[in-house]
């Protein structure tokens, strides 16, 4: 039991597994699905300065590495601040998850993805994450595709996607085995590249291979997809990130950097250009998401100029954004007994929903970037680096924020317009005035004072040695 | 003789798949997987042990059976039709499927020199033939069986050729999983749809 992989991998998979047992029992099952990521977040926090513990006159020594066939898992101490990340997020969607008609797998599978997130980072040789990533993938199905519909066509393109990524990851592996010692073969290199980067733009779902992102978010519950996706955004980019670092062949790639900058932006252009013209909002969830990727990728294409910073500054806010619109979301899917979210239906909304309806718009604006909002200290800096790159650069960014704010704007008029709706006397319940209030204040707060946010996960960069300047 | 013996092989391989890509009636489609996964076998063990050369067709066997399973539990098999008149749809994938194949076999020696040397011409034409033609079915269906056998052709050809290259028993162990999960995917959206229709 004294081993980090057993603590943080297989005995949450085991336990998350053993929830299945407790469907039956849901409160119970809800309340073990919130409080073994809680424990297993401070565990985390408590060992990541050092392996030992010296608690109650004994002493804890826990070992870092356990061997499957061969094959080492390491979780090191250093590297726990990135596993109590995680689990934070686990903890954070499971604890809501009861109040919103999830999936009765929700909380046992949301455990067991959880780990599996957590091998993905940690297995030896890392490559072979790429298999896991899949397995993730076919697991999240229960989640996604709710019981008493078809299977549709975007968990089906998701899972064509997260299915072909695999093996590109795979191959680009052996493909420059040895690269290290052969410098000069170029071929190589750009090969391997390819089909690295192609193998992430599939499973992130970034442009132009992204038509599973909207297509998934409207087809699936709010807070299951916020939480699936939330995790795999950050599981990926800190994936890529260990690519980077394990990998001097790729970035040392001439101008690689800029094919980054290129890709980030057009997600940025694509994201706002798309949500403009979209008259459901589960799908402009699924269009947020894509312009966070785009940010994400700014963020790492710009590492000569502290992006490692900034996409650290923005994980805790980003994450904490999508779990308030997941959550503003839910409550309105809830409240008004539909899984549609027609820009038609929501019309009058304010007056008929006016806490979620505040929660929806705040969680909204703090996604685009508005000042004093969360997300915008890190936003701003990107904004900023933009402006010193080419006019290209500069105009598919403008224009993506810009199709967001006509996206708010159009749906903040959308939702004050008079309704006509038969729902207009129905009232919200009165006791989500408190949450929603200390939501809101936590987005300024964290907008004005962002080292709060950033400072748990500021040691998450040790693990990058190879990116440090 | 040998060599005879396993390019006959490869062609059964690929002629189940393309008989899976073209028709749609489940009794053969499963059958067609059967025939697939089972000649992937002789093509193993000339890479490796008796043991592991397994592996991969006695997954693919449990696959099919899990499938065969969910498929009489919501009464979907039928006995088999041999002469239905061809759609245009089925011309289509046909023809697709054949060009993909001959295309592929024409610049297999190319493909082999310039990317894969090590791996011998039968067993990468099977691999990657497997490939294309996963690929064609993901692209060319929503139902929920096709589109586990799309995945499933797709993975065992990309495992094919993978074992060719590196074999890691983790990595035969996870892909285990991938395909018996994939299986359990395909019976649980064949389910749904049942349910969903009936309702």
């Amino acid at each position: 039991m004294s081993n980090t992989v057993i603590i943080w991998v297989v005995l949450p998979i085991a336990l998350g597994l053993g929830l299945i047992l407790l469907q039956k029992m849901p409160k119970l099952s809800t309340a073990l699905a919130s409080l073994i990521p809680l424990v297993l977040a401070l565990l985390a926090l408590i060992f990541s300065e050092s392996l030992t513990l010296q608690f109650l006159g004994r002493r804890f020594i826990l070992a870092d590495s356990l061997t499957v066939f061969g094959r080492t898992i390491e979780i090191t101490a250093d590297q726990l601040r990135m596993i109590a990340l995680l689990y934070t997020l686990c903890f954070f969607w499971n604890l809501l998850g009861r109040l919103f008609d999830v999936s009765q797998w929700s909380d046992s599978l949301s455990l067991v993805i959880t780990s599996l997130w957590v091998s993905v980072q940690f297995i030896n040789p890392f490559l072979y994450s790429a298999v896991i990533i899949e397995l993730i993938a076919l697991i999240s199905v229960p989640l996604l595709s709710p019981r008493g519909t078809p299977a549709k066509a975007g968990i089906i393109r998701f899972l064509s996607m997260q299915t072909i990524a695999m093996p590109l990851i795979l191959l680009s592996g052996w493909m420059v085995a040895g690269i290290e010692t052969s410098p000069s073969a170029q071929d190589l290199v750009l090969r391997g590249a390819l089909l690295v980067l192609t193998g992430f733009i599939l499973w992130a779902g970034v442009f132009p291979l992204h038509s599973w992102l909207p297509m998934l978010t409207e087809e699936s519950h709010p807070w299951t997809i916020s939480f699936l996706l939330t995790i795999m955004q950050i599981s990926i980019a800190l994936f890529f990130l260990k690519f980077l670092n394990q990998y001097a062949w790729l970035r040392n790639i001439k101008d690689l950097d800029q094919v980054l900058k290129w890709v980030g932006a057009l997600c940025l252009l694509s994201a706002g250009v798309m949500a403009v013209f979209q008259r459901n909002l589960s799908r402009v969830l699924g269009y947020l998401y894509l312009a966070e990727t785009g940010y994400i990728v700014l963020s790492i294409a710009s590492i000569q100029q502290g992006g490692l910073e900034l996409f650290i500054l923005s994980l805790l806010p980003r994450s904490f954004a999508f779990w308030s619109l997941g959550f503003a979301l839910s409550a309105l899917r809830q409240e008004m007994d539909s899984d549609r979210f027609d820009f038609s239906d929501l019309s009058g909304l304010i007056w008929r929903y006016p806490l979620i309806s505040i929660l929806l718009l705040a969680s909204l604006l703090n996604i685009i970037g508005l000042p004093l909002f969360a997300l915008f200290p890190s936003k701003r800096v990107i904004w900023s680096l933009l402006t010193g790159e080419s006019l290209l650069y500069q105009l598919f960014g403008s224009l993506g924020l810009l199709g967001m704010i006509i996206l708010f704007l159009r749906l903040l008029g959308v939702m004050i317009s008079p309704s006509n709706s038969a729902m207009q006397d129905k009232q919200e319940n009165p006791i989500i005035l408190v949450p929603v209030m200390l939501i809101v204040l936590t987005m300024v707060m964290a907008g004005i004072f962002p080292h709060i946010f950033s400072a748990p996960v500021q040691d998450l960069l040790v693990t990058f040695q190879n990116l440090l300047p | 003789m040998t060599e005879v013996f396993q390019s006959l092989v490869v062609y059964i391989a690929l002629l189940a798949a393309l008989l899976n890509l073209v028709r749609r009636q489940w009794s053969l489609n499963l059958i067609a997987l059967v025939v697939q996964f089972i000649c992937l076998f002789p093509v193993l063990q000339a890479e490796l042990p008796l043991q592991l050369a397994l592996i991969q067709p006695f997954t693919g066997l449990m696959v099919t059976l899990i499938l065969y399973l969910t498929l009489i539990s919501v009464g979907g098999i039928e006995p088999i039709d041999l002469r239905p008149r061809p759609t245009s749809g089925e011309v289509f994938r046909a023809l697709a499927g054949i060009f993909l194949i001959a295309t592929l076999r024409t610049f297999l020696p190319q493909i082999q020199q310039a990317v894969f040397p090590t791996i011998p011409l039968d067993h990468l034409f099977l691999s990657l033939g497997l490939i294309l033609i996963g690929i064609l079915q993901l692209g060319t269906i929503r139902e929920p069986l096709y589109l586990a056998i799309g995945l499933l052709t797709f993975l065992s050809g990309f495992e094919l050729l993978y074992i060719a290259l590196e074999f890691s028993f983790l990595l035969a162990a996870l892909f285990v999983a991938v395909n018996l999960l994939l299986a359990i995917v395909g019976s649980f959206f064949i389910v749904k749809n049942v349910e969903s229709e009936t309702e």
